[in-house]
């Protein structure tokens, strides 16, 4: 399975949404859609997770670009992660970076 | 009984992850593993397969196969993934230790996430290097839970 991107910028608010699988091979596909949705700025990143089947590194280490270009005056927010992928993001600690929500901040 | 549940060849590249994960989900799933031990597994392999295209052959400007195949033996199913690269053993790369895992993202390094992950998910690896042919194996009990992540704290030196 592959990766569809879909972003959407509101206000002050970038939205990346994900549906399939995050790899090595789909995760500059990731990157680029946050460099595109963040160009104006935004002061939260909110990522749509619930369609994300499957997360390798290759995804942490995009998060990790994300958080070192937006600077810690932007939130970003994980919203409603499957299982497998919160249980990656506590093992490896991003949970203490992120806002892990069920629902998209309003 | 020993049964071989699946076995195939694939380019050295990025493209073939998702190939390369089907084929580790559907022989994991048919040996009976429940579905968070599938999950890991495949990531695990998953992880070395990147380490292997990037690290064993593109570094060194370098094509060549990686063969992965799925067996089972007893309660135990096994995954052996085997290349052509230059001598290349994933698990001695450095991992992050607790305290770079406590850092917040913007001071973190990008390395030694992947095999981290990798090590959590599976009960035994192992490498050897055997002519030309580089050999990562892990192993999974059927009977045991998914999430003991005993593999790399042995594995690591």
């Amino acid at each position: 399975m592959s990766l569809e991107i879909a972003s959407a910028v509101t206000g002050s608010t970038a939205t990346i949404t994900l549906v399939g699988e995050l790899d090595a091979a789909s995760a500059p596909a990731f990157r680029e859609a946050i460099e595109k949705a963040t160009t104006g700025a935004p002061n939260r990143l909110v990522l749509e997770l619930g369609g994300l089947s499957f997360m390798a590194s290759a995804g942490l280490r995009v998060l990790i670009f994300a958080k070192q270009k937006l600077g810690t005056g932007v939130s970003l927010y994980v919203v409603a992660p499957q299982a497998p992928v919160l249980d990656t993001l506590e093992k490896t600690g991003f949970v203490q970076s992120v806002y892990v929500v069920a629902s998209a901040p309003t | 009984m020993t049964r071989a549940m699946a076995a195939s060849r694939f380019d050295a590249t990025l493209d073939a992850l998702p190939a390369i994960r089907d084929l580790v989900r559907n022989g994991a799933t048919a040996a009976g593993l429940d579905p968070a031990t599938v999950y890991h597994l495949v990531l695990a392999v998953d992880e070395f397969a990147t380490n292997i295209v990037l690290h064993g052959y593109a570094e060194n400007g370098l094509t060549g196969p990686i063969d992965v195949s799925v067996g089972q033996h007893d309660d135990v199913v096994r995954v052996v993934i085997e290349d052509d690269a230059v001598p290349f053993d994933p698990s001695a790369r450095p991992l992050p230790d607790d305290a770079d895992l406590h850092k917040p993202l913007q001071e973190r390094s990008v390395g030694g996430l992947g095999i981290l992950l990798a090590f959590e998910g599976v009960h035994e690896h192992s490498y050897s290097r055997t002519g030309d042919r580089n050999r990562n194996e892990f192993r999974v009990s059927r009977a045991a839970p998914s999430q003991t992540g005993a593999a790399g704290r042995h594995a690591l030196r």
